[in-house]
């Protein structure tokens, strides 16, 4: 059952699968393997490259601008260490981490037109979508579902907050007031702004209802009209201009309900970013698989990467284990994007941390190695802070072309790369910058791979 | 009261409250259930929520959090438990490997040990017919009739007739499963051929036996236990080197067994078996038999078992097989790895929701434009031909096994 490869991506989240398809488009044969979803199907499907430098509460305007201070202040962020490149000028450092970025958002904008996650927004400002809280958060990318079109351009807009009977994850009337209340805090303009439950019944209950249940009942034909009605009625009453829906219409024909509910009521209809695991991660998830497949890499699900084999400076196979067989994959580079805690490339207990296939040297966020670090001392009581969680920082170090290295300052082999969450040195939650970094360091890391790759044949 | 003593006591009172402790076999599979982090993922992936929704089926999630830890109450869970199809969509995709699939066989069984009443009277009547015949279906009253309707199969699916094999020390155990023993006897047949075709030293069992994944499955472990060792004697009397299956559910049980109980005898799927022992190059120049329609538009069907109780990987063999046969064309359904329902006995006593399940293989095939959906598990053949039918489709169903064997040209 032995498999060869050019490139062995091992996990399948969003740094896993931009690698992957760089590779895949660059013509080389690739494999991702995956042993099961991780933070990308959780995230909320918009995309974040970067909202907030640590410990400071206003947001940054654009992500040019977070990465012009990030790269100044913390020389070793995974979005710093794209510009390290020996043939470019110091001068230069600060250009070639934006142009490199902006190309990662420009590529993937590009790649989801036309899958089931399409996305807007624009690397040169941040957006504020609202959350199922009724709270924004900055962000790069959100999906097109998600856009609410002149809501605040307008002064005359009235917002309407949608909840629907039985489905717990959405509180139409706590979300309208939140909403309301950051708006005076944060001196925006105030806004009308209304609430209102509708009835759907995927399956004839009006109680204990899911999102999944509701996605996949607005995907099926003829199931958005009769909302369509529902709603008119609320509209009418409170003149609503704008229309917020929990993050459930569809999973297939989201994007088509979006505007068939547009058209049927004359408002702008959007969905608020939701909890982990929400549907529109789902779409992203699988729009990230979508592009890769196509691209002619090979997706093997279910196969958990247990162990490997080297020659010399050179890692030159892995084990992959399913439930019930194992297969040896030969390779001529390697990049691991196994993700940190919840995806399982970093895990630890009270001795300390350990990166889980390669056993490669973890570092905490200030670079000091955290094999033995006591992992309540790296957790602050307060669980929302701005300073947030140190040991969300932990992960490799790697080097300029994003291999990871050891102890010594060495790189681990000459062909292992990483990319994702398994990286040290930036946390995602305070900075609002998860799959920006996944996606730009998988990017960049796939880039070096090929290259190597290509050196070699 | 010795150390001895007080374990046995210990046990008696362990009975008494209506708790059994787990097999040592067990403990990998309770212990991952450990690592839930409850993140609900799974739930969004279950094709058993999506057909009936979570009132109906708690979910995969539940399973984990509450269901499994109902102990020593477990009898509270059967309007839930007993309606996983098993598939392990669940276990794929969580992000912490939990053992949902394996923890539901887990739980029912306890359910049969403590509160046998409560199981559903449809798994009841099979624990029947496998008690009596070791077998998950009635045999045939006359075996003349058997024979009969084996070889108007034979005839309307134009295959040859190679004779049944029993002896010791061939290299390969030959072994159909319920489903093709039974019912589905061209997939016994068209294995047959397809062995003898490529001149493997085969055998079958001298009698036939079920591998014990449906009594597995609906919790009556003592029968899985009991079969399960009746069926490695038999094996290893034979001195067979390999245990070769087509069928899905055979091939990760069988699998299962095999290492759990120490055969030291692999089994396959007689597609891994094709692409790893007999190789491309000669299945190519087999595939071309010229008496067989020239264009074909196939879709296909992963049975959950083989891609993920066992490995995506058979299902790349499957598609590499299809793409070598000439004429063969294959268009992907956009649900062709989802549960065909027929999984984790729920078609024995929630048909409803076994045929809910199943809807959205359906709605996919019809949009795919194929004209015949290849599956290589008898069972899934089963279900969506039974359920096609229904729906009034033209869509024909073909277990893989028998697809191979029909294109296989003139022996040399």
């Amino acid at each position: 059952m032995d498999i060869e490869a050019d490139l062995v991506v091992i996990g399948g989240g969003m740094a896993g699968l931009v690698a992957g398809t760089i590779a895949a488009e660059a013509g080389l044969n690739v494999v991702v393997i995956r042993k099961g979803q991780s933070a990308t199907a959780y995230s909320s499907g918009a995309v974040d490259v970067i909202g907030y430098l640590p410990l400071a509460s206003d947001p940054f305007s654009s992500p040019e601008e977070g990465l012009f201070a990030l790269s100044r202040l913390y020389p070793l962020h995974p979005y710093s260490v794209i510009g390290y490149d020996e043939s470019i000028q110091p001068e230069k450092i600060l250009d070639v981490i934006v142009e490199r970025t902006r190309d990662t958002v420009s590529w993937l904008k590009a790649h989801l037109e036309g899958t089931l996650a399409p996305v807007k927004g624009k690397f040169d400002s941040n957006i504020h979508p609202i959350t199922i809280l009724g709270t924004t958060k900055p962000t790069c990318l959100i999906q097109k579902t998600m856009d609410s079109g002149d809501l605040n351009e307008r002064d005359d807009s009235v917002l309407l907050f949608v909840g629907i009977s039985g489905y717990a994850d959405f509180n139409s009337s706590a979300a309208a007031q939140t909403y309301l209340e950051d708006r005076v805090v944060s001196g925006s303009s105030p806004q009308k702004v209304a609430h209102c439950v509708l009835q759907v019944m995927p399956f004839g209950k009006p109680y204990n209802i899911s999102s999944i249940e509701l996605a996949r009942h607005l995907d099926h034909a003829g199931s958005i009209e009769p909302i369509a009605e529902q709603l008119k009625k609320h509209i009418e009453q409170v003149g609503a201009t704008h229309i917020a829906f929990p993050p459930i219409m569809g999973i297939r024909n989201a994007m088509k309900n979006k505007l068939k509910l547009e058209e049927m009521t004359g408002t702008t209809v959007f969905e608020l970013l939701g909890f982990p695991p929400s549907i529109p991660g789902q779409r992203l998830q699988k729009s990230l698989e979508t592009i890769f497949v196509k691209a002619g890499g090979k997706l093997l699900l279910g196969h958990e990467a247990i162990s490997y084999t080297r020659d010399g400076a050179l890692l030159k196979s892995i084990t992959a284990k399913s439930p019930r067989r194992e297969i040896k994959i030969d390779a001529k580079a390697f990049l691991l994007a196994t993700g940190k805690y919840i995806g399982g490339g970093i895990s630890g207990n009270k001795n300390g941390l350990r990166e889980t296939l390669f056993d490669i040297m973890p570092v905490t966020g200030d670079y000091h190695s955290a094999l033995d670090i006591v992992p309540s001392r790296s957790t602050s009581t307060l669980s929302i802070s701005p300073v947030g969680q140190p040991i969300q920082s932990c992960g490799l170090s790697v080097d300029p072309r994003f291999r990871p290295v050891t102890e010594e300052g060495l790189e681990w082999a000459e062909n292992l790369f990483a990319a994702g969450a398994i990286l040290a040195g930036y946390n995602y939650a305070v900075e609002k910058s998860g799959l920006g970094v996944a996606a730009t360091s998988g990017f960049n890391a796939a880039k070096n791979a090929i290259e190597l790759i290509k050196e070699v044949a | 009261m010795d150390e001895n003593e007080a374990f046995e006591y210990v046990k008696r009172t362990l009975k008494n409250e209506k708790i059994t402790p787990f097999h040592l076999d067990e403990l990998d599979i309770v212990k991952s259930i450990e690592s839930c982090i409850n993140c609900g993922l799974c739930i969004n992936h279950c094709p058993v929520v999506a057909s009936v929704g979570l009132d109906r089926f708690s979910g995969p999630r539940s399973i984990a959090v509450e269901l499994s830890r109902s102990s020593p109450e477990f009898w509270a869970t059967i309007d839930k438990i007993y309606l996983c199809t098993g598939c392990g969509t669940c276990r794929e995709v969580c992000p912490k490997n939990v053992n949902i699939p394996e923890i539901v066989n887990i739980v029912r069984a306890n359910i049969f040990e403590h509160r046998r009443d409560l199981v559903p009277k449809g798994l009841m009547l099979v624990k029947e017919i496998i008690d009596k015949h070791e077998r998950a279906f009635e045999p045939w009253e006359d075996p003349a009739e058997k024979i009969e309707s084996r070889d108007m199969r034979l005839e309307r699916l134009n295959l040859p007739f190679v004779p049944d094999v029993v002896k010791e020390n061939a290299k390969v155990l030959f072994y159909p499963g319920c489903q093709a023993e039974e019912r589905a006897q061209e997939v016994r047949e068209a294995a047959k051929v397809i062995l003898d075709y490529f001149d493997v030293d085969f055998t079958l069992l001298d009698e036939f036996q079920c591998c014990s994944l449906p009594s597995h499955l609906m919790g009556d472990a003592k029968t899985a236990r009991d079969l399960a060792s009746k069926l490695k004697k038999k094996v290893k009397k034979l001195g067979v080197k390999k245990v070769v299956t087509t069928c899905a559910g055979c091939t990760s049980n069988l699998t299962d067994l095999s290492e759990r109980d120490n055969w030291g005898i692999p089994a396959y799927h007689l597609l891994e078996f094709l692409v790893n022992e007999i190789g491309f190059n000669r299945l190519a120049n087999a595939l071309k038999n010229p008496d067989i329609e020239t264009e074909v538009h196939v879709s296909v069907h992963d049975p959950c078992h083989l891609i993920r109780h066992t490995s995506r990987q058979v299902m790349d063999h499957a598609l590499n097989i299809l793409r070598i046969m000439p004429g063969v064309r294959v268009s992907e359904s956009i649900a062709h790895d989802s549960c065909c329902g027929g999984g984790g006995m729920v078609s024995y006593h929630s048909p409803d929701v076994a045929n809910a399940v199943v809807q959205e293989n359906l709605e996919a095939l019809e949009k795919t434009g194929a004209e015949r959906l290849v599956t290589p598990c008898p069972l899934c053949t089963a279900q969506l031909e039974n359920n096609l039918f229904k729906s009034g489709s033209s869509i024909e169903v073909d277990d893989l096994t028998v697809f191979i064997a029909q294109r296989l040209a003139k022996k040399e």
